[in-house]
């Protein structure tokens, strides 16, 4: 029986003999990274899965090497492409060849990996978490909110060190209207598996003092490669979902919209533009406030011009009476030119520049109008006086009155009339006799 | 700090209605001074918002 039995290395050089001759092709492979560690060499071991179409139970497994001079290259390559980390969980369509080893058994040797399944696999991921999200009627709350107009308090979530951040409070503060902005890091790990809690965390420190915020901010800092799979997860995007304040993120990439992203009130890609969006915001906030301003300006001006010549045409009319109207009038144009200037004494050396020229030239024009106005109102004071009733009695003329009423035609009097004299001092009664 | 928040939107609320009555010239001269006056309280008062920092919120959030 003896030279009929083989020793186990035999045996299993065979196996190997009869592999290499089977399966001498490479394959391309659909599986589940179970089990990813590269060693100080830069080899990478992994351990590849299948699992029950519905279920947790496994159906298959290998185990599976990358080697150094392919990892190398493999692995950013992979992570760029799809901005997922080459960790366990995910699903990676690889090509192996198949080895067996006497020692060590069965194994596939990875040579390339195709990033589109593994990307295929992750949008429909995400594609499941939001239609869950819309079920549940959740998927839209964020967006429904509103921002504030005075958006200033800004919660930030990032990471405290990453470039990133700086950018975002380097453009609030030096943003180059002269907003002010209150900003608070809420600190957060941007990277890596725990994302989802740490972000959540901190949603939850910002939702414990909401009434402090007007808006929160998630950004991170933009790397080429970098793992974004924390940003997709179910727990996440329903937390971010039905936060009470309005989110913005700004997690730096160029691939399609994470979940967060797709929940997110406001989605920008950078820190920087999420920077920019909210001084965006409250310009368009300052521009109605400036409107209004202006048209309320135009508005007077337009009015008080109007009364003027409404004012210098009733002067015309009735000159006994003009004085006291004068007067009366004059007053109350000073009274509201005296508050014109003092508003605009009081606008602020930080308004834009743009606003400052069209406010200037309004205040010009609407001041060289009041001077002029009150130049005519002068000389007309003057022209009045000078033909008032009573500097005419002094000089020894006399107004004869009917009824009250000047009289200036004799035909319009007949005999019996009686007549006032009106002179300087004093009046008498008189009777017509002959006309 | 939410009445704060409100306040500035009531005040441009309150701005609005100025400009649409003056607008409308439904104001005689004296209401009119009268409503450039309050108008331009409320402007002095969203401006402060927006340029001038606040110490009460600096502390509140810090």
């Amino acid at each position: 029986m003896e030279e009929h039995s083989l020793s186990l290395y035999e045996l299993n050089a065979l196996v190997k003999r009869s592999i290499n001759t089977c399966m001498p092709d490479t394959y391309w492979v659909q599986a589940e990274l179970s089990d990813v560690r590269s060693n100080y060499s830069g080899h990478c071991y992994l351990e590849f899965v299948q699992k029950e179409p519905r279920g947790n139970n496994l159906i298959a497994k290998a185990r599976g090497a990358i080697w150094s001079n392919v990892y190398r290259l493999l692995k950013p390559y992979f992570e760029e492409e799809t901005g997922q980390a080459f960790v366990a969980g995910i699903k990676v369509m690889v090509k192996v060849s198949v080895e067996f080893h006497e020692l060590y058994g069965y194994s596939l040797t990875v040579q390339d990996i195709d990033p589109t399944y593994t990307l295929g696999d992750m949008a429909r991921r995400r594609r499941e978490i939001l239609k869950q999200l819309e079920e549940e009627g959740v998927l839209t709350l964020n967006k429904e909110l509103e921002i504030p107009l005075l958006a200033q308090r800004i919660a930030v979530i990032s990471s405290a060190t990453a470039a990133g951040y700086g950018d975002f409070c380097n453009q609030l503060e030096h943003n180059p209207y002269g907003f002010v902005f209150y900003s608070r890091l809420f600190p957060a790990i941007m990277q890596g598996e725990r994302v989802e809690q740490s972000v959540i965390a901190a949603l939850d420190a910002i939702n414990a003092c909401r009434d402090h915020w007007d808006v929160v901010v998630i950004i991170r800092g933009g790397g080429a490669t970098s793992d974004l799979s924390g940003f997709d997860t179910y727990e996440l995007a329903a937390n971010c979902a039905q936060f009470p304040l309005p989110i913005i993120t700004g997690i730096g990439h160029e691939r399609d919209d994470t979940v967060l992203d797709s929940v997110s009130h406001t989605r920008v890609k950078t820190p920087t533009a999420a920077a920019e969006f909210l001084i965006n915001h409250l310009h368009d906030t300052a521009e109605v406030l400036e409107n209004h301003a202006s048209a309320i300006l135009q508005a007077v001006s337009t009015r008080m011009e109007r009364e003027k010549v409404r004012l210098a045409r009733i002067a015309e009319r009735i000159p006994v009476q003009t004085r006291m109207r004068l007067n009366e009038e004059h007053y109350r144009q000073e009274r509201i030119m005296k508050q014109l200037e003092v508003g605009w004494q009081s606008r602020l050396a930080k308004e834009t520049h743009f606003l400052n020229m069209l406010e200037t030239q309004l205040g010009v024009v609407s001041q060289r109008r009041l001077v002029k106005e009150q130049h005519r109102l002068q000389l007309l004071e003057q022209e009045v006086k000078a033909a008032s009733p009573e500097h005419l009695l002094k000089r020894g003329y006399s107004i004869t009155l009917k009824n009250g009423k000047a009289v200036t035609d004799a035909s319009a009097l007949q005999p019996g009339d009686e007549l006032t004299t009106r002179l300087a001092q004093g009046e008498i009664k008189s009777i017509v006799t002959k006309k | 700090m939410a009445a704060k928040k409100q306040t500035y939107e009531q005040a441009m609320k309150r701005l609005e209605e100025i400009v649409s009555r003056i607008d409308s010239n439904e104001l005689d001269i004296d209401s009119l001074s009268e409503k450039l006056k309050e108008a331009q309280e409320l402007i002095k008062f969203c401006r402060d918002k927006l340029y001038k920092a606040d110490e009460e919120i600096k502390k509140i959030i810090s």
